[in-house]
């Protein structure tokens, strides 16, 4: 059993952190959406706690963004330079979840600190964060002070045009997050990925390989 | 003067043998001079001395013939037996009870211009062996009596060649002539008037009792000098307003009613007012007025005509003027917040004008001007808005203040969604004849006005699209109370609304009517039902881009589309885990394979 030191412990805090707001958002986000069908707490309190979460999301992608910036590991979210390679790493990688995963054979990708990422991992991730969440979180904020933003929300065709794009994200990122904690036990054991998240450590399973 | 006396100071010390030496030979001037004076001197001052009482003489010799003039119809036989009694001081009793003195003096005689006609010229029931035996029934019966002799000298000829005769000679309640001429001292209106100013000389006859009719309906042209004294326009002539009306000029206009002569009279105001008639120009009464509405205000009928000042705008004030239309808003008000305030004395609360404005009043539905008037006076409504209202500001931009501070009850305070259509580069909201210009007279629109939910989500983009064609427009969405009438039962903080979920949950009733506004043209607007489903539509989500409430206008396509996602993202686990169970014996076999 080899273990290799894949997540440190500001990228593991950013994680968790972000875990927690996104599932506080999507519940209050619930909240506010669906008051009648849903009563957990009062709609003030729903709104008051999305803005809280949504600033603490906002904090957080900053400190993300600074983290990988800064260190220059925002490499691992940037696909490789041969695109050819990549694509084929991509076609096995699929191939991996949508058969090999069944009949026993290894993950193709082994995750380092360096290529931590999976080529599939890589797309979705670097769609979502240099996309969807800038995307989620301005047009959070632009909801939060309509008035201040009030140029912008014209610009952008509308406050109804801007909820629309929020609350479409929102069900993707829901969508996202039950895909995700499921792709999360895909480790050499269920709870391995998990662990990692924790640690810091992935163990990596050296059955013959 | 003073060198005239220096010079005679000259010539004296010269007389003494004292003058100045080097002045006799040069100033020959002053030596004439001193020359005529002696000359002439003492004829002047002798005939100055004998002509100074002559000059008195002369003044009451001048005198004597209108004294003589004055009093010559006095000199008759018939005047003297009629003065034999009437020089003592005596009155006569009407029918209806009014007295008049009969008790005449020499000097009420004075200047008349019939000091040639004996008393009975006029007073022709009266002989020298008959006094009157008639009853007049008032003291005006009598002076029209009288004045019934004047038509035996004075033809219709002579009298229609004077304006002002001409205007009233023909009148049912024509003034007898003695209103304006007098009665004894009879003379010509224009030597009475002489040495009046403009103002005093109209009111010469129209500070008197007078009135005219205009198709049946009786119109006062009397006007009481004090009320214009105590005006604010005390310093102007009555010509400034009443136009083409000189002491030469009294032209007859003609008004189809007492109505029709104020609303003409009052464009007199924009004279000096233009910027008042400017505002008062693009308000609803004006629209009302232009599109053949009487009964609109106009600039008299909250100032008053002539006593325009501290009593009318006191009136003004106090609503009175807008009363006379508006009386059921009045009620409301009186049950307001502020009209409970104003009842106990609190002259800070608003009243018409505040909100409304003094000239450019606007239809409430078309102006935004009535939230600025409550944040006028509410200057912290923002701020205390935003302790506990997220997104204070673009609540109040949407809402308007009594679509919330309004209770609702059975009789009222329900609300609509009213959707203005702008222009979406200049903001201007579209007018009923560019709607009609884009879409044509026969719309569906024009079936909208009946109650039902008339335009369906569908219709509604197609309208949208249609009017924004040529130049995009935006409907702008707006909270506001059904009727105008409940805006002014404005209640306390206590009473408003305040909890979120009433607005902000699927199938809230403040959503469940909604209506297309279009301007019309005389400033109120068009209200067309429209189907509440649209707010939700996802038709709609261009067209309404400007107008969302979180929870109760949500689209609806997103909610399937989000449990499409939801079902997806537990389907795809879900899927994987049945093939992971279902092939676990190949892995099996595989990890037993590689032992």
């Amino acid at each position: 059993m080899k273990r290799i030191y894949l997540h440190p412990a500001p990228i593991r805090l950013w994680h968790w952190v972000n875990a927690g707001s996104f599932i506080a958002l999507i519940v209050t986000g619930l909240q506010v959406r669906y008051r009648g069908a849903i009563s957990l707490m009062s709609f003030e309190q729903a709104v008051d706690i999305h803005n809280i979460f949504g600033f603490v999301l906002l904090g957080n992608y900053a400190i993300w963004l600074l983290y990988y910036l800064l260190t220059g590991k925002i490499k691992i979210y940037l696909p490789p330079a041969k695109l050819g390679e990549f694509i084929k790493k991509a076609i096995n990688q699929a191939k991996y979840y949508g058969y090999g995963i069944f009949v026993g054979e290894e993950n193709p990708h082994k995750s380092t600190p360096e290529n931590k990422f999976n080529p599939l991992q890589q797309t979705a991730y670097l769609q979502i964060m240099a996309l969807l969440i800038p995307v989620q979180l301005l047009t959070g904020f632009f909801l939060w002070d309509m008035k201040l933003f009030a140029r912008w929300i014209d610009l952008a065709g509308g406050v109804k045009i801007v909820d629309t794009v929020h609350v479409f994200l929102f069900l993707f990122f829901s969508s996202f997050m039950i895909v995700h904690i499921y792709l999360a036990t895909l480790g050499h054991t269920a709870t391995a990925h998990i662990k990692a998240m924790i640690t810091g450590y992935e163990e990596e399973h050296e059955s013959g390989h | 003067m003073l060198n005239g006396m220096r010079n005679l100071g000259q010539a004296y010390l010269a007389r003494d043998g004292k003058a100045p030496a080097g002045t006799e030979d040069q100033n020959i001037g002053p030596r004439l001079r001193n020359g005529l004076v002696v000359l002439f001197g003492p004829f002047i001052g002798l005939s100055f001395i004998v002509l100074l009482p002559l000059i008195p003489v002369i003044f009451v010799l001048a005198l004597i013939p209108r004294i003589a003039l004055g009093s010559a119809a006095l000199e008759s036989d018939e005047a003297r037996m009629c003065m034999g009694c009437h020089s003592a001081p005596m009155t006569k009793t009407f029918v209806n009870g009014e007295k008049l003195s009969v008790h005449l003096q020499d000097k009420d005689f004075a200047g008349s211009v019939h000091s040639f006609a004996a008393c009975t010229n006029c007073h022709s029931d009266v002989h020298l062996d008959k006094h009157p035996s008639a009853k007049y029934a008032s003291k005006r019966d009598f002076l029209l009596t009288v004045a019934k002799s004047c038509r035996m000298c004075h033809d219709d000829r002579q009298l229609l060649a004077s304006p002002v005769h001409k205007n009233i000679v023909n009148w049912a309640n024509a003034p007898p002539c003695s209103d304006c001429h007098g009665t004894h001292a009879i003379r010509k209106v224009a030597v009475l008037k002489a040495k009046k100013n403009i103002s005093e000389y109209c009111l010469t006859c129209h500070g008197k009792d007078l009135s005219t009719s205009i198709n049946g309906e009786k119109v006062s042209l009397s006007v009481k000098a004090d009320a214009i004294r105590n005006s604010v326009h005390s310093k102007h002539a009555c010509t400034d307003c009443h136009a083409g009306f000189s002491t030469k000029e009294h032209p007859v206009k003609k008004f189809g009613s007492k109505r029709e002569l104020s609303i003409a009279l009052s464009g007199a105001c924009g004279k000096c007012h233009p910027d008042k008639m400017k505002q008062m120009e693009g308000s609803i009464h004006a629209k009302m007025l232009s599109n053949g509405n009487l009964a609109a205000p106009v600039c008299t009928d909250c100032h008053s005509s002539h006593t325009v000042g501290k009593t009318a705008l006191a009136e003004t004030l106090a609503g009175i003027p807008c009363k006379r239309c508006h009386e059921d808003v009045f009620k409301m008000y009186r049950e307001s917040v502020h009209g409970i305030a104003k009842a106990g004395g609190n002259n800070q609360v608003p009243i018409c004008s505040s909100c409304h404005f003094a000239h450019e009043v606007k239809a409430a539905a078309a102006t935004e001007k009535m939230k600025e008037a409550c944040l006028g006076c509410h200057t912290e409504a923002l701020r205390i808005h935003s302790k506990w209202l997220p997104n204070a500001g673009a609540h109040l931009e949407a809402i308007t203040c009594a679509a919330c501070h309004v209770p609702e009850t059975s009789e009222g305070g329900h609300r609509s969604i009213y959707l203005y259509v702008s222009d979406k580069e200049t903001g201007v909201n579209l007018g009923e004849a560019q709607v009609e210009k884009i879409l044509g007279k026969e719309t569906s629109l024009q079936t909208c006005e009946e109650s039902g939910n008339c335009i369906s989500p569908d219709e509604f983009r197609t309208i949208y699209r249609k009017l924004g064609k040529d130049t995009p427009v935006q409907f702008t969405g707006r909270m506001k109370l059904q009727s105008g009438l409940d805006a002014h039962r404005l209640s306390l903080k206590k009473n408003a609304v305040r909890k979120c979920e009433q607005c902000h949950s699927a199938g809230s009733d403040f959503f469940s009517d909604v209506k297309m506004a279009i301007m019309k043209t005389d400033g109120r607007v068009q209200v067309y039902n429209v189907d509440p489903s649209v707010l939700s539509s996802y038709m709609a989500i261009l067209p309404l881009g400007k107008f969302y409430a979180i929870g109760s206008t949500r689209v609806r396509v997103l909610d399937y589309l989000g449990i499409l996602f939801v079902l997806g993202g537990v389907s795809v686990p879900a899927a994987h885990i049945t093939v992971r169970i279902l092939t676990r014996g190949i892995r099996r076999r595989k990890k037993g394979g590689h032992r």
